[in-house]
């Protein structure tokens, strides 16, 4: 993927386009928000990374800039402060999704790959399936390996959101916005809990992991 | 109803009315006092000289038969109620119409009808012995005693429309500055809960003092304002600044772990990381605490159905809960329950004091989540029957970053509970922490959301 990476700290800016070009991506980094605007504009990008806090020209402004002038690019918006109000801003400037410094390349990494591909799964499709896993969506029903696995509604819903996003790595916050519609970062491991009952389950029997953890970021499902 | 009596009664227009309406009678009463006593002695004075005038009459007659003859002449054409004439003649006979008698309460005056009955009424009397026999003239006093009902209904007719005119008065200016004033509370209670772009709204027909008053207080909030928004810029900066390099550790020690391969270095690293972690969830718990208390959250409120609410986070603590041997019970009304708020500071809120109630109680301990819908009310509780906070210390947990000694060992920052307090007063709403005996029992009282007029 094309991506823009716009942050005036030298090396946070630095070592996010690197971690993001070991990922294979192509990137550019620019320090500040006219710079950014330029050429968030011009190039051809598939996700725009962009810092609250710029010199010249600062993140919303570059946003609401950007998105009058009918640009539509996916942005992931980094901001200092973690409150509702500041992520409301940045949602309303155009923002699709937000990063509360500090975060893990993890995180950053995760995100930047949900905006760019979504959806994946279409909202039609009515079975899911990774590997022999199944989820039959109308009849609510699970399948390993031919194998029917009993689940409670919202380990359902937590499978069904890993599925949809099959391949990409889904963060702690992603989950618990995701499946339980709260968006707090718990002090507590409720997340973890969650998905090792999921994986007791549709994991465990079959001694083949599906589910699995991304170390500092989240988890994903693939094959 | 009675309160509001007794509110209005203790206005200061009210006050001010009933205090001139005090002076006014008070010098009413004094002066009416005075003529009545004045008119009262000269009315007086005239009935003796009357008297006087009339003994002067009797003494014109030449003798003692003379004088039983003009006594019974003039009586029989008197009205005995107005003037008793009375002669006991030197032979013991008795003339006139009635007849002075005395004993034990004093004298009286007495009829010469068959009856005998007694003249009610007071009387001025003049006794005189004339040829040998004793003539008394006694005249009521009755004109004296009608004055007295006369100004009386003077008293009445004159003070009475002044108390009623001064009274109405001073209720209707009462009632009129009581709004005004209920306007320049309401703002108060806006601005003191947060919403700092509440002003006085001066209407026409405002006293001077209140408009004074409501100046003042708009350059207040103006004020108060101005600095928020000042705070909020430098919160802004400060977070920006400390958050920056804050962030330049944390990607550095992921760098870092990322290059070393387990053994003691890799668990320095992770420690190190943790901590980082902690210092970032304080940093992050102050700002919101911060912005939480400017109340800018309120302008997003919207209804909040607290039965949903509690049901989710009882099932994203369960397996947590689970894990550790604790219980999470939850006792909710099945319908909804709205209350005007913000679903996500409230989600935090509920999340922090069940995450409290499952870290501090031993592994069998129950946690229970309840609703309770009072009148236009909803109470609710998490309560765990675990150690509980000694009651002196109840109100210490509240302070930021305040901890009970025997948790400084376990997890949190000390904030958790600052939070739910900032997060309740930001709902208008009561927090109280008491005995659940054993453990803890938080109880969070809001205001339900009237269907009807949303």
């Amino acid at each position: 993927m094309k991506l823009l990476v716009v942050e005036d700290d030298a090396t946070t800016g630095t070592y996010i386009a690197r971690g993001l070009r070991e990922e294979g991506h192509s990137v550019d980094l620019m320090a500040e928000g006219q710079a950014g605007l330029i050429a968030a504009t011009s190039g051809a990008y598939d996700v725009l990374i962009v810092d609250r806090m710029l010199p010249q020209i600062d993140g919303l402004t570059l946003l609401r800039t950007l998105r009058g002038a009918g640009n539509l690019t996916p942005v992931l918006f980094l901001t200092a402060m973690g409150n509702v109000e500041d992520r409301i801003a940045g949602l309303n400037a155009g923002a699709d999704d937000y990063l509360v410094k500090p975060f893990a390349f993890g995180e950053l990494s995760a995100r930047v790959a949900a905006l760019a591909r979504r959806p994946q799964a279409l909202e039609q499709d009515t079975v899911l399936r990774v590997a022999d896993l199944e989820m039959h969506l109308i009849s609510r029903k699970v399948t390993r390996a031919d194998q029917a696995i009993e689940l409670l509604p919202r380990e359902f819903s937590l499978l069904e959101f890993l599925l949809r996003r099959k391949g990409r790595v889904q963060t702690r916050t992603m989950l618990l916005e995701g499946v339980w519609d709260l968006s707090f970062d718990p002090m507590t491991n409720v997340v973890e809990t969650h998905i090792s009952r999921l994986r007791a389950k549709v994991d465990r029997p079959f001694g083949c992991e599906l589910i699995q953890t991304v170390r500092g970021a989240g988890y994903r499902i693939d094959e | 109803m009675k309160a509001r009596i007794a509110q209005l009664w203790r206005s200061m227009p009210v006050q001010l009315a009933m205090l001139l309406v005090l002076l006014f009678s008070s010098v009413s009463l004094i002066s009416l006092a005075a003529s009545y006593a004045v008119t009262q002695s000269s009315f007086e004075a005239a009935i003796r000289a009357d008297l006087a005038q009339d003994m002067v009459g009797f003494h014109a007659a030449p003798n003692a038969r003379a004088v039983a003859l003009l006594v019974e002449a003039e009586s029989r054409e008197t009205d005995p109620n107005r003037l008793i004439l009375s002669y006991l003649s030197p032979g013991g006979r008795l003339y006139g119409n009635g007849a002075i008698a005395r004993d034990d309460e004093g004298y009286h005056i007495l009829s010469l009808d068959s009856g005998r009955a007694q003249y009610s009424g007071q009387y001025h009397t003049l006794t005189a012995t004339l040829y040998g026999g004793l003539l008394t003239i006694a005249r009521s006093r009755a004109e004296i005693e009608a004055l007295a009902q006369v100004f009386l209904n003077i008293l009445w007719i004159s003070l009475l429309p002044t108390v009623l005119i001064a009274l109405s008065g001073g209720l209707y200016l009462a009632r009129r500055s009581k709004r005004h004033v209920e306007v320049i509370g309401s703002t108060l209670d806006n601005l003191t809960t947060g919403e700092l772009s509440a002003r006085v709204e001066v209407g026409a027909g405002w006293s001077d003092d209140l408009i004074r008053i409501g100046d003042k207080v708009n350059q207040m909030a103006l004020a108060q304002q101005a600095s928020t928004l000042a705070l909020r810029q430098v919160s802004s900066d400060i977070a920006h600044d400390l958050k920056t390099p804050i962030q330049r550790v944390s990607l550095h020690l992921e760098d870092l772990s990322g290059q070393i391969q387990g053994g003691d270095q890799a668990a320095l690293v992770t420690r190190a990381q943790e901590e980082l972690t902690g210092i970032a969830s304080v940093f992050e718990a102050l700002l919101q605490l911060a912005q939480v208390d400017t109340g800018s959250a309120r302008a997003r409120f919207a209804p909040v159905d607290l039965s949903a609410l509690c049901q989710t986070l009882a099932e994203v603590y369960e397996p947590l809960a689970t894990e550790k041997g604790q219980l999470i019970m939850v006792n909710v009304p099945a319908d909804r329950v709205d209350v005007m708020g913000d679903r996500t500071l409230m989600g935090q809120m509920m999340a922090n004091l069940i995450e409290n109630a499952l870290r501090h109680t031993p592994p069998d301990a129950r946690v229970t989540l309840s609703l309770a819908r009072q009148e236009n009310t909803v109470e609710l509780v998490v309560a765990d029957d675990g150690p509980g906070i000694p009651s002196d210390e109840r109100t210490k947990v509240l302070q930021r970053l305040y901890r009970l000694d025997r948790s400084r060992h376990t997890l949190g920052n000390g904030l958790g509970l600052s939070l739910v307090d900032a997060v309740v007063r930001l709902h208008g709403a009561h927090l109280v922490l008491e005995d659940n005996d054993p453990g803890l029992r938080v109880v969070i009282l809001l205001r339900l959301q009237d269907l009807k007029r949303a």
